[in-house]
């Protein structure tokens, strides 16, 4: 058995690192003539190289052991660093999803990014993206994975902060850096205090040291929560959620590629952390109420948004908490299977809109209507991406959803109750906006809509293929579940609820009669619902509140007890040397006084012992 | 008689001489209370001379140099006030206070 692309493996993540050093070459202020678009081209070729790899190493691993090969990094004292792959078929197959869908997303932005100069700081971003997301799945280690994870931060604030000259960009790319950082730092004190509990940051050796740790109830619960945190900021769950809403300002290609696969590097951690979970049944519950809360209130807040990207990205959270329901409950290879088929589904979705938008402008739905007839390509391929998303046979999305709810139907009946809601939420929305942009009549901004260059639409049609060959790619890999397992009856249930969510959708947008807007509930409500639960307004009377005024407080006591200490010690200084020199009188019989003083003060001194013993 | 009482006579003439030297506007005063303390100088040599040491006597010898030392002092010292009084015409103490702060 061959085994030389999957031992060099490893090289994919360094292919797009390449393709990041090189765009830089093609910086307007380094090429200053012939323009930025080779840098593009550069990294397709790249990611195309890191794709063709996978895909090879692939084939090579398919029903093979994993391969652990392990580096030591860095070796200190008692302390070893050791850089540990798991180059199994699992980790190759999402190299392959990730450098697939990167490759898309690029050509996407070789059509998207046309009127744009910047196509090198874009590229070279995106590359470290990628390289970032292919060195997290291939990692073994929580220490590394955390070191990966703080990259791709980093490597959202630069991506969201692209057009800087705009205000709101700047805000967004802000806060995605700070909230998705909050979450790190817990998880940076979760993977600290891990060390000395297990004595390794390797994935397996912590699965290891779980199954036979005795650990304090208190200390795992603790642990487990810190862990989890990180993953919660990167997830965009509740509360850490509104990043992503502002995210949705960056460039669409980088949305294609967030939404789908950069929101599921904290699930993959929590997969890789699972052992360790199973410490502490109030990590898992919190886990799971963590994930109803935000699928629930993400899919509510999606359906109530009139800016067509952040509708998608409340239903990327409302996924990603259902990611999360998951994880919770130790269902992992089901959850493996709602990442890959989402993440296809989420990226087409995003593709179809980013098209319309650069061709109509406007991000408003209200101000969308007709394109149906004349963006068919569009239309189909939003349609097939809604339907891999949800819960539609024998469409993706529903294979998972569907062992989900069976599963969640033996244990506890609330949770399948809540994944059903939030199916028939996320079709309601999804149809809606599939409604209010392809249905009705044309309005001003949409009267003249061409479909996009063939760049733009290649790979959303690629895709939707993919997507179309979703049932029969996880029968091949084994990943659908049987159908004796499932519980049928939930599953129509299931299927009715899509059904139910996407038919009172088309229903209420495509009817003409129906008058538009729509107003389903009352306006406190449906102001509550479009504001994200006021979530801004939460994060500002909350957290930056409290820490602008400590700052304030800080920054005060600063300016003016502590250096004032200082500076009253040197004014004393120079107010006693300024007092003091009207002693020098010019007097020269003052002089004589003070030595006659100073004279007498001295004997005194020296005969105070004396005077002491002085018997009168 | 008694070696205290000259000693107490001459503190208190050293005293006296102080408060001369402390107080007196006229400069030349200032000089005759620094010649009073002298001779309070003179009579504590002279007291423990005959007291102390009254065969080498050697009180009185330091007593014979600084009686001519003084005379010096004091016509230095004259000299001095009378440069001042040539430069600014007075000789009142309080007026020689150029050298301050």
């Amino acid at each position: 058995m061959n085994t030389f692309f999957s031992q060099s493996v490893w090289l994919v993540p360094c292919y797009p690192l390449l393709g990041m050093g090189l765009s830089a070459l093609w910086m307007p202020s380094i090429t200053r003539k012939t323009g930025p678009r080779p840098a593009g081209y550069v990294n397709m070729l790249l990611t195309l190289m890191a794709l063709v790899h996978s895909c090879l190493a692939f084939i090579e691993r398919w029903e093979q052991p994993a391969l652990k090969p392990s580096l030591t990094w860095l070796q200190a004292a008692d302390l070893t660093l050791s850089i540990d792959l798991d180059i199994s078929s699992i980790t190759i197959g999402a190299l392959i999803l990730i450098a697939g869908i990167n490759l898309l997303a690029q050509l996407y932005a070789v059509a998207y990014l046309e009127m744009d100069w910047g196509w090198a700081r874009f590229f070279a971003t995106m590359s470290l993206f990628e390289a970032g997301m292919c060195a997290l799945v291939l990692c073994n280690s929580l220490f590394f994975s955390y070191v990966v994870l703080e990259i791709l931060t980093l490597g959202t604030y630069l991506l969201i902060g692209y057009w800087f000259n705009q205000s709101l960009v700047v805000t967004g790319a802000r806060d995605a850096f700070l909230t998705k950082r909050v979450g790190d730092l817990f998880l940076l004190m979760g993977v600290v205090a891990l060390l000395p509990l297990a004595g390794t940051w390797n994935f397996d050796g912590l699965a290891e040291w779980a199954a036979t740790a005795e650990l304090d109830p208190t200390l795992a619960t603790l642990l487990c929560l810190a862990l989890i945190a990180g993953p919660l900021g990167k997830c965009a769950q509740f509360p850490l959620h509104l990043w992503l809403d502002e995210a949705m300002e960056s460039p669409v290609p980088a949305t294609v590629v967030r939404n789908s696969l950069v929101v599921g590097t904290g699930a993959w951690v929590l997969i890789k952390l699972q052992p360790i979970f199973a410490l502490s049944d109030f990590a898992s519950t919190f886990m799971i109420a963590i994930g109803a809360t935000t699928a629930l209130g993400a899919a509510m807040v999606a359906i109530a948004q009139i800016d067509i990207k952040r509708s998608l990205s409340y239903s990327v959270s409302a996924y990603m908490g259902m990611v999360f329901m998951a994880v919770g409950s130790q269902q992992d290879q089901t959850t493996l299977v709602l990442l890959l088929t989402y993440g296809v589904a989420m990226a087409i979705l995003v593709m179809a809109i980013g098209g319309v938008v650069l061709v109509n402008i406007s991000q408003d739905l209200t101000q969308y209507g007709g394109l149906w007839s004349r963006r068919p390509i569009t239309g189909i391929c939003y349609l097939v991406g809604a339907a891999s998303l949800v819960a539609l046979p024998p469409f993706g999305g529903f294979w998972s959803l569907a062992q989900l709810t069976t599963n969640f139907w033996k244990t506890s009946p609330i949770l399948a109750v809540i994944l059903i809601t939030v199916n028939a939420l996320t079709s309601f929305s999804i149809m809606r906006e599939f409604g209010l942009i392809f249905g009705g009549k044309p309005k001003q901004m949409t009267v003249r809509s061409p479909e996009g260059l063939w760049a733009l639409v290649l790979p959303m049609v690629i895709l939707a293929g993919f997507a179309l060959h979703s049932p029969f790619i996880l029968a091949k890999l084994n990943f659908l579940p049987d159908w004796h397992q499932l519980n049928l009856p939930l599953a129509a249930v299931l299927i009715i609820s899509t059904m139910v969510g996407g038919g009172t959708a088309m229903y209420l947008y495509l009817n003409e009669k129906i008058s538009k807007p729509i107003h389903i509930f009352s306006d406190p409500v449906r102001e509550f619902f479009a504001k994200d639960l006021y979530t801004a307004e939460l994060y500002k009377n909350t957290v930056i509140f409290a820490v602008a005024l400590i700052s304030k407080i800080i920054d005060w006591l600063d300016r003016y007890f502590v250096d004032g200490v200082i500076n009253f010690l040197g004014l004393a200084t120079l107010f006693g040397g300024q007092s003091l020199k009207y002693n020098n009188s010019g007097q020269s019989q003052s002089y004589a006084l003070s030595i006659v003083a100073g004279i007498l003060l001295f004997i005194a001194a020296l005969s105070y012992p004396l005077l002491k013993h002085w018997q009168f | 008689m008694q070696l205290e009482y000259i000693l107490v006579l001459a503190a208190a003439l050293f005293c006296i001489g102080i408060y001369g030297l402390v107080t007196s506007r006229n400069a030349v005063r200032v000089l005759m209370s620094i010649e009073l303390l002298l001779n309070s100088v003179n009579l504590n040599f002279m007291g423990f001379s005959n007291f102390l040491d009254p065969s080498e006597i050697k009180g009185q010898v330091f007593t014979v140099f600084v009686l001519t030392v003084a005379a010096a002092e004091a016509a230095v010292g004259l000299a001095i006030i009378l440069a001042i009084y040539r430069n600014r015409n007075t000789i009142d103490m309080e007026q020689f206070n150029l050298l301050k702060w």
